[in-house]
């Protein structure tokens, strides 16, 4: 039977999840023998295959345009998909920005801060993507399996990862379960 | 007694208790938010919910009082589905950010009570409206977006303090934490002390010097007693790292049952002052550092010489030392040096005799706690002894009267039904005695306490006026005394004179006090002052031999209360190594005059 | 009628970044952009919460070097308060700091920039990573492995967690070293110098076999600046703010509190990430570049002996000049994580790093603070203004990264036009723009103080938009 594939990505977040799980250390080398590691943020391959994976992992919540893109790609090509860490269970910490208009952030961080010259300005080019109230992944599609914390503990993630590589899903509860 | 099935336990309960303590009774913990041990059920958050075969929905288990055969079940599926509902919620409700929330991690009750739920995500998301931090006090910090409005603050502020600053406005999802009638809570009715940071079960109420020093797991706890005043409040004191991070009200301290006074939980966290760091000699014109034995020499030498030459010794001390000290400084001071002594209260001499102490009448916080009536004399309890105002004002809504006395307006006056004042204060209590409103509530009461102290307990005309009408309305007496060991020093007679004109030489055991200018400048002119301190000041500066102390936090000792209970104050933090314990010094002062005294406290005071 | 190539997402970067090349008619690159594709706000959603929250909020900017803000926040929130540290903590602080560059800097040359230099470029994307690397070099992958290890320990050693610790307050921090936890680090330090240097042989060697790569990569130049001591060393932690020009003199010497005197940044409308530049020579003439090639070229020389050696011979690669070449930030960044090595054994040496005196608590409200570190991709600014109720006010965030933004464009650039030929554009040429990027080990979630993503799709298109070929990795 091949290994199944996992495939995993970033959004509105601070790769602090993707960070936790190299925190398993040496257990990677183990884990690649269990599992197919496809596209990710630290490898170059740079989409979830055409063909599908059997696990998505998402990090970070939903903050604009090309977040949602991304985010229904990665569903649509997984049979399972995580929610990795707070930003992608609930928002996170980036979800404080809710609290103000996206005009009051934009106009803040690229025209009224001290440090920025006269000639500020707020990007718009047709490149960069919209910026949107930022959201938990699962406002946008369906979530399977939800991992909380801050990051979540190494230990966490590899008990994830592990299980699901034995065709088994997690059951997280207790110690496995932080919200900090 | 009723029986109860709960979980197929069956178990007998007296009437009128809750499912709640039935189920704990049991052996039972039913998961809960809003509720506390100290505080009346309230059944706001919903949690407790459980099943009661017949009941038509679940039911709360803190408010329902159990019937006769009744059938609960803690657990099952609709329950936890029902638990996991009231979490989604409450989490919905306002802003919770787990992430770096200070309690987060294991302090936070509601992040417990979701992983005991093995709660992963929220299946309901909050609107992100945004909510307010209010940091206009000194002391306690309120953010809006954790609060999960179960009341306890509101709750606390009420039945435990008697304050009623704390509130709740609007109703629904508008309801929001106020105080007053929506003052910011520095500028508000709020006294400071603190109860409801204590309650509050997430990181809504917090104090400002603790975030962040380290969780309940990290932190060492020190049951102790504080040192402000004489009612002598059990503390927790949690440190770590030899570091002071929080103080708490002890809840199962009997004197205080958790509740704190300002001065006793966040005045400490404010220390700015500056240690004496060595022992100093004056010579050469200016304080030398020098060696312990040095300055034990230049003690003995010159005190000695004083009392064999028929001078004047004067001695202080502080009313925050242990009675080990005060008993070590009685038999040096007053017994052999026949030294002139005063207590220091609050960094101000106090001198003079307690005449109401003489005559020995005391009763206990449990009679002011079940007063329905209670008359405080001569002293302003909102300011001083807070925590017998607390024991007071609670118990006013219930149908408690309260008559003030005193020389001028005072924190109670607001709260009283008869408030009576005078500048002379004898004038005062005799016009009590003529005032018709107030006698006819003293008549009509049941447990009538007199709560006096200050003035009145030193003015030989208020104390007999003061004591007449007790015996009329037989009413019982509570004398604040002033200062942690006040009674202490009173029944070792360490109060005995305010005059202090023509001493040879000072004697001061400051402890960790600061004394006032005016203290400062009584003993400018003493030839020869010795100070005993933990803390640089004015006064040390202008000593002739300096000796360092360890503070309230670093000693062992007793202290009597106000009621004559003693208790045991436990060292919190390790003192610096060049400054020594307050009573080892005195001992070592008494062994180098060739004293002989007695460490037996306990037979001196009975 | 031009092209225009997308690369979308850059990968084995932190952060979302996406390239376009324009192309010519002749198939010569006529521009490259480095667009940084996200924005979260943190300079304006702080706003509002307490200052001694913020070493807590600030470190969800960035998931890799989380310490820096960690750091930098508590520093800033000391001046706004009017409180110094004791000497202990300060050391403390530096400590979990040097665990920090060693576990980033260490990753990055390993995991992140390692699979180009060891696998090579053009080497199938597909085992062109980490896990490349375990497959064919599992002894080199476990040091690496064990040497990022390491530096997280010491992370939650002092902080009680790898990411996101909880360490430093204002005014301090809040726990101090054991005997055992300083033993237990001073144990492992041997095994992972030797892996450092271990690095340092791998560069080395593939730099004298590709000599001519490294001289035509993105060579260009620029200012250069960084945290120095008082004697111009190498300094991460504190020191002054020391800016040279292209020849390597010094232009500015200044405390970070001087920070808005002398940097200034510059906003385009074609990324969110902003470019700062030396306020002096205005824009594009004041850019500078940061990270381990601006520090190497803005300090003299390093404090601790065995970098130092490797220094001299690094710098002797221009005659002493600056150091211009991209590939060489590789090189850079290994001395200074030998140096963050061995200035954790002085800091564990040092008589106070046992102390329990580590928390300050006499306030002198000063009502504005700016605390700066040298985060392991550059100098890290947090400027808070804190009400006297200590509410933050307003604050601004200049973060590392962020300073090397314009080097980035201009890299991509440079390599862009020197390597790819359209319209049969290879997936090895988009590697090396994408390597021009890689080289700067961008934080690109902290440079935006929003969250950065870094997925590719390679689209050819013509201006009107019309897809001529499509380029897909993964």
């Amino acid at each position: 039977m091949a290994k199944p594939k996992v495939a995993s990505d970033w959004l509105c977040g601070c790769a602090g999840c993707h960070m936790s799980f190299l925190d398993i250390d040496e257990r990677i080398v183990k884990l690649i023998e269990l599992v197919d590691l496809r596209s990710t943020p630290v490898t170059d391959l740079k989409h979830p295959d055409a063909s599908g994976v059997d696990v998505g992992i998402l990090e970070g919540g939903i903050n604009n345009t090309a977040n949602e893109e991304v985010a229904k790609l990665m569903r649509k090509r997984s049979k399972i998909l995580i929610a990795l860490g707070d930003c992608a269970v609930f928002g996170g910490v980036p979800a404080m920005r809710n609290f103000f208009t996206i005009e009051e952030s934009l106009q803040r961080a690229y025209i009224d801060t001290e440090s920025t010259d006269s000639e500020g300005q707020i990007p718009s080019s047709p490149e960069l993507a919209k910026m949107t109230r930022v959201r938990a992944i699962h406002e946008v599609v369906p979530v399977d399996i939800y991992i909380p914390g801050c990051p979540p503990d190494a230990d966490i993630i590899f008990y994830a990862l592990s299980e699901l590589a034995q065709g088994r899903m997690p059951n997280l509860t207790e110690e496995k379960i932080m919200w900090n | 007694m009723v029986t109860v099935t709960i979980d197929d336990k069956k178990i007998e309960v007296p009437e009128g208790t809750t499912v709640l303590n039935a189920a704990r009774k049991a052996g039972i913990e039913i998961p809960t938010l809003c509720d506390h041990p100290q505080l009346q059920p309230y059944g706001g958050c919903r949690l407790c919910l459980v099943e009661v075969e017949g009941a038509r929905t679940l039911q709360p288990s803190c408010t329902m009082p159990v019937s006769d055969n009744m059938v609960v079940h803690t657990e099952n599926e609709k329950i936890r589905e029902s638990r996991k509902f009231v979490l989604s919620m409450i989490f919905s409700e306002r802003n919770h950010f787990c992430p770096y929330c200070q309690v987060s991690g294991g302090d936070c009750e509601l992040q417990n009570a979701a992983y005991d739920e093995g709660m992963t995500h929220w299946p309901l998301q909050p609107n992100w409206q945004p909510y307010p931090v209010d940091a206009s006090h000194p002391f306690i910090i309120i953010e809006h977006n954790r609060c999960i409005l179960c009341r306890r603050c509101v709750r606390a502020c009420g039945e435990l303090v008697g304050n009623f600053t704390l509130g709740i406005e609007e109703r629904g999802a508008n309801s929001k934490l106020m105080a007053d009638l929506g003052t910011p809570l520095g500028e508000s009715t709020c006294i400071g002390c603190g109860t409801c940071v204590q309650v509050c079960p997430t990181g809504a109420m917090i104090d400002r010097w603790s975030a962040y020093q380290g969780k309940e797991t990290e932190v060492e706890s020190h049951k102790t007693t504080c040192v402000g005043c004489s009612v002598g409040c059990s503390l927790d004191v949690l440190t770590r790292d030899n570091r002071l991070v929080r103080i708490e009200g002890d809840w199962e301290g009997t004197t205080n049952q958790g509740l704190l006074c300002e001065i006793g939980r966040f005045t400490p966290m404010g220390e700015e002052r500056n240690r004496v760091l060595t022992p100093m000699v004056r010579k050469d014109g200016g304080l030398k550092a020098a060696t312990w034995d040095e300055a034990y020499a230049v003690i003995a030498d010159k005190l000695g010489s004083v009392s064999e030459g028929n001078k004047q010794i004067a001695s202080f001390i502080s009313t925050r030392l242990p009675i080990e000290s005060m008993y070590f400084f009685k038999q040096i001071f007053k017994d052999n040096l026949k030294a002139k002594t005063a207590t220091i209260v609050n960094g101000y001499l106090k001198g003079s005799r307690n005449l109401v102490g003489e005559y020995g009448m005391a009763t206990s916080l449990d009679d002011v706690k079940h007063a329905d009536c209670a008359v405080v004399i001569g002293e302003d309890i909102t300011k001083d002894h807070q925590v017998v105002s607390f024991f007071v004002k609670r118990n006013l809504p219930a149908g408690t009267k309260l008559i003030t006395v005193s020389k001028e307006k005072d924190g109670l006056d607001n709260f009283a039904h008869v408030s009576i004042k005078n500048v002379k204060l004898a004038d005062a209590i005799k016009q009590l005695a003529s005032d018709l409103k107030a006698l006819e509530i003293m008549k009509a009461s049941q447990n009538l306490v007199f709560i006096f102290g200050g003035h009145a307990a030193e003015c030989e005309e208020c104390t007999k006026a003061m004591l007449d009408l007790a015996k009329q309305f037989s009413a019982k007496l509570l004398n604040t005394y002033d200062g942690a060991n006040g009674k202490t020093a009173q029944l070792f007679s360490l109060v005995s004179t305010d005059d202090f004109s023509k001493i040879d030489a000072a004697y001061v055991a400051l402890g960790d006090e600061t004394v006032s200018q005016a203290f400062t400048q009584t003993l400018e002119k003493v030839p020869f002052v010795v100070v005993q301190s933990s803390y640089i000041s004015s006064l040390t500066a202008n000593a002739d031999v300096v000796l360092p102390a360890h503070t309230w936090l670093e000693q062992n000792g007793h202290y009597m209360n106000m009621e004559g209970k003693l208790s045991e104050a436990k060292a919190s933090l390790s003192a610096p190594e060049s400054s020594a314990c307050n009573a080892d010094i005195l001992k070592n002062i008494a062994a180098k005059l060739g004293l002989n005294i007695s460490a037996d406290w306990q037979a001196a005071l009975q | 009628m031009t092209q225009k190539i997308t690369i979308e997402p850059v990968t084995r970067i932190e952060g979302h970044a996406k390239i376009t090349i324009n192309i010519k008619d002749d198939g010569s690159v006529e521009h490259a952009y480095l667009h940084i594709n996200e924005f979260r706000g943190f300079e304006k959603f702080c706003e509002g919460r307490m200052v001694f929250e913020m070493p807590l909020i600030t470190p969800r900017i960035c998931g890799i070097c989380p310490v820096s803000h960690h750091l930098a926040s508590a520093k800033a929130a000391d001046a706004a308060l009017g409180v110094e540290p004791p000497r202990p903590a300060s050391l403390l602080r530096e400590l979990m700091h040097m665990g920090q560059i060693i576990q980033s800097h260490g990753m990055h040359f390993f995991e992140l920039a390692g699979p180009d230099l060891l696998l090579g470029f053009d080497a199938d994307p597909a085992i062109r990573n980490v896990v490349g690397i375990i497959q064919s070099n599992p002894t080199l992958a476990l040091q690496a492995v064990n040497l990022r290890k390491f530096g997280q320990e010491i992370i939650k050693t002092t902080g009680g967690r790898k990411i996101h610790p909880n360490f430093a307050v204002p005014g301090g921090v809040n726990k101090a070293l054991t005997v055992e936890e300083r033993d237990d680090i001073l144990s492992k330090l041997d095994e992972n110098i030797a892996t450092i240097k271990a690095g340092l042989e791998i560069f080395k060697g593939w730099a004298a076999q590709n000599v001519g790569q490294i001289n035509e990569f993105a060579v260009f130049s620029s200012g250069y600046m960084g945290l120095v001591t008082p004697e111009n060393s190498l300094e991460l932690y504190d020191g002054k703010i020391r800016m040279v020009d292209k020849t390597g003199s010094q232009l500015e010497l200044f405390p970070a509190s001087n920070y808005l005197e002398n940097i200034a940044e510059h906003v385009e409308d074609w990324s969110y990430l902003k470019f700062p530049y030396y306020r002096k020579m205005g824009w594009p003439a004041g850019v500078y570049r940061v990270g381990p090639l601006g520090r190497l070229n803005t300090c003299e020389k390093i404090d601790t002996p065995m970098a130092q050696e490797e220094f001299i011979q690094y710098r002797k690669m221009n005659d002493g000049k600056p150091i211009e070449n991209t590939l060489h930030f590789h090189y850079a960044r290994l001395i200074e994580t030998l140096f963050a090595a061995e200035k954790v054994r002085t800091l564990l040496e040092d008589a106070d790093i046992l102390s329990k005196d580590i928390l300050n608590t006499h306030h002198n409200y000063q009502g504005e603070g700016i605390g700066v570190i040298e985060a392991p991709r550059g100098t890290l600014f947090h400027h808070y203004w804190v009400k006297k109720n200590g509410q933050i006010e307003k604050l601004n965030l200049i973060v590392a990264t962020g300073n090397n933004n314009w080097a980035m464009c201009e890299a991509v650039d440079s390599v862009a036009k020197r390597y790819v030929k359209g319209p049969d554009v290879t997936e090895g040429m988009l590697n090396r723009v994408e390597a021009a990027v890689r080289a700067h080990d961008p934080c690109l979630s902290c440079s935006t103080h929003a969250v950065g993503q870094m997925p590719m799709v390679v689209d050819v298109r013509d201006l009107q938009g019309n897809l001529l070929n499509t380029i897909k990795r993964g």
